[in-house]
């Protein structure tokens, strides 16, 4: 068996040395294939991962909030249920107090999964007032140490720290934006009041960025002091939570949502849309990249159809000699094969070059310096590989099976 | 009981389809027996080289039966066939039909090598073996298109005895070889057929030739006409 396939692809190997070009133009095409492949798909896949990650980090992987996916039954109806004949109708509706009760219990189970943080929080509007002009604000409490840690808000802040708002009493953070507006800078002092009445001087301790999303509308405040602003003493109405694995949100979402009742909504909930333009993108780009691979293999179709109507008299006497049918197609199936393996190493290294060359490329966007975010792990090389070789073989396989059915008469009763 | 012959061929016919069918064998009873050099003869085209590829398990017969050491090998398939080629049957065509890749010693181990009974040496060995028989033991690393008309096909048939088989098959291997070298090869098969036993079957329409055989077997018209069996 070893002896017979070393010969067919010594054979093999002697019909693609006699016709170069051919095979040099086949092996380039495949190479071009792969390396592009391997450039398209390192762009678009490293900007996938980029974009995702931005999507991950702008918020906790997970937010528990004190809202329900549906109200819960009214006390009336959970009595007399709703399949009798008594219809219940006009009965006043029992008004919840709004908060996630038993938070702690919440944050301890949290906490109890590894590489897990959840973050506390209660949010609320107040209208910030000064000199007449009024800007209504989202206030959200926290816990500096631990908010810090889930999520990214630290890395937005245009001056001031997370930790001083535990350090001055009734500090604030709010947007650099919502600031400009008020005419309010560091360390100015400004009267915020909830909508239950109370009103409180804050001191203004920090400023994010321009252009965030928590830019325009939010402030961040210290838990105590926030609960307090609003009249809602020991509530928080959101829990933030950083996993370990940002991708196993979604079932822990999940998880939680099943056993407290309040909605957690991760962050593949959250990003439902941005994720389906994702699959969109990666269709388009699996198709275009696949048809670069298809075009490559028409080449080897070529350089193998090529060589069994140049060898037909070859596979005359082969035949006649004793060699298979499944000998010559075989014979020819290794020269499809031997095309795509070195169009595919040559592939290889033409994907390489590229990334190099596109990796090295700067730009610059708004001020900042970045280079082109590349995936360059190897799966995408054997994906490559893999999808060569396959349309390889069938693009040779075509023409060898015609070069099996060649009839030996016709050709020896020919030549005579 | 006396053996049955090596070759036999029982009401052997093709024949092509169309409208009307074209008949090139039309029921050749044929006995082909070790030991002698046959020479089948006509006119072109009364269907010598057909019989030829026939009695050679090269095209399949559409009637008649053909008995290998009294075994039907009519209903055989292609590989088993093909097998058969390469064990029992050597062929040396009219033209060389080396392969023009290989120098004349890959060609002649190519059977050896794909019957893989011998290791890479020993197929070497036995390859340079038969081109010293030929003559051509200097000639073993020369590509076919260095080499003269007679001795590519001197290298041809070395070629076809690569795996010592008991037929050996020409259709008209001399047609394309100047006097001396024609001679050469003739005097080569009749050694094959007496010396060493192999029946030899020889497509010619050379009369010299068919003088020089042990049988000469006469076609016309699809039709075996004559076996004449002579000296």
């Amino acid at each position: 068996m070893f002896a017979r396939l070393s010969l067919l692809l010594h054979i093999a190997a002697k019909h693609l040395l006699m016709r170069q070009r051919q095979t040099l133009v086949a092996v380039s095409g495949v190479a071009v294939g792969v390396g592009f492949f391997l450039a398209v798909s390192a762009m678009m896949i490293g900007s996938q991962t980029d974009f995702v990650k931005t999507l991950i980090d702008a918020a906790p992987h997970i937010i528990i909030s004190d809202e329900l996916r549906s109200p819960p039954p009214q006390p009336g109806l959970r009595a007399y249920g709703s399949k009798g004949a008594v219809e219940l109708h006009g009965y006043k509706v029992r008004s919840e107090v709004r908060g996630i009760k038993d938070w702690q219990q919440i944050l301890r189970e949290i906490d109890a999964m590894p590489g897990a943080i959840g973050s506390p929080s209660l949010s609320g509007a107040v209208t910030l007032r000064l000199g007449g002009r009024d800007e209504a604000m989202a206030v959200i409490g926290i816990d500096p140490t631990i908010e810090s840690r889930v999520s990214t808000i630290s890395d937005k802040l245009r001056s001031g720290r997370l930790i001083d708002l535990e350090r001055i009493q009734g500090g604030v953070i709010i947007g650099e934006d919502q600031a400009q507006r008020l005419g309010l800078g560091m360390g100015d002092i400004v009267a915020a009041t909830s909508a239950r009445g109370g009103t409180r001087s804050l001191r203004i301790v920090g400023l994010f960025k321009k252009g965030q999303q928590l830019g325009s509308g939010s402030g961040y405040m210290l838990l105590r002091e926030a609960q307090s602003l609003l009249a809602r003493p020991f509530v928080i109405n959101r829990i933030g939570i950083k996993l370990a694995d940002p991708y196993a949100a979604e079932d822990v979402a999940k998880g939680l949502e099943a056993r407290h009742g309040y909605k957690a909504e991760s962050w593949q909930e959250r990003s439902a849309d941005f994720l389906g333009l994702l699959l969109t993108r990666n269709v388009i780009m699996y198709s275009v990249v696949s048809a670069i691979l298809l075009v490559a293999s028409f080449g080897i179709y070529t350089a193998v159809s090529n060589s069994v109507a140049d060898k037909r008299r070859d596979i005359a006497i082969l035949r006649s000699m004793g060699f298979s049918e499944g000998d010559l197609q075989l014979v020819f199936v290794v020269e499809g094969l031997a095309l795509a393996l070195a169009g595919i190493v040559a592939g290889w290294l033409l994907g390489f070059l590229l990334m190099s060359v596109l990796g090295s490329l700067e730009f610059s966007i708004q001020g900042e310096v970045r280079r082109l975010p590349l995936d360059r792990s190897t799966r995408q090389y054997l994906i490559a590989a893999t999808a060569s070789l396959i349309a390889g073989v069938i693009a040779a396989w075509l023409p060898a099976r015609k070069a099996s059915r060649v009839d030996p008469v016709d050709i020896l009763r020919g030549a005579v | 009981m006396t053996a049955p012959p090596l070759l036999a061929a029982e009401k052997l016919s093709r024949t092509l389809p169309g409208d009307p069918p074209v008949i090139l064998v039309d029921e050749a009873d044929l006995k082909i027996e070790p030991g002698k050099f046959t020479a089948i003869v006509g006119p072109s085209g009364c269907g010598k080289s057909s019989l030829l590829y026939l009695l050679g398990l090269i095209d399949r017969p559409t009637g008649g039966r053909l008995l290998l050491q009294g075994q039907d090998v009519t209903p055989l398939s292609g590989d088993a066939r093909a097998q058969i080629r390469l064990e029992r049957f050597g062929f040396v065509f009219q033209f060389h039909f080396l392969l023009p890749e290989f120098n004349a010693l890959e060609n002649v181990m190519m059977p050896i090598r794909r019957l893989a009974r011998l290791t890479l040496p020993q197929a070497e060995a036995r390859a340079r073996e038969l081109l010293g028989f030929m003559g051509l033991e200097d000639k073993a690393l020369k590509s076919p298109d260095k080499l003269s008309g007679g001795e590519r096909q001197r290298v041809a048939i070395a070629r076809a005895l690569a795996n010592d088989p008991p037929l050996v098959l020409g259709d008209e291997p001399t047609g394309n070889l100047d006097s001396v070298n024609s001679a050469r090869v003739v005097d080569l098969f009749r050694r094959l057929a007496h010396e060493q036993d192999r029946a030899v079957v020889c497509v010619t329409h050379d009369p010299g030739i068919a003088e020089l055989a042990d049988v000469r077997v006469s076609m016309l018209d699809g039709r075996v006409s004559e076996v004449r069996q002579q000296g």
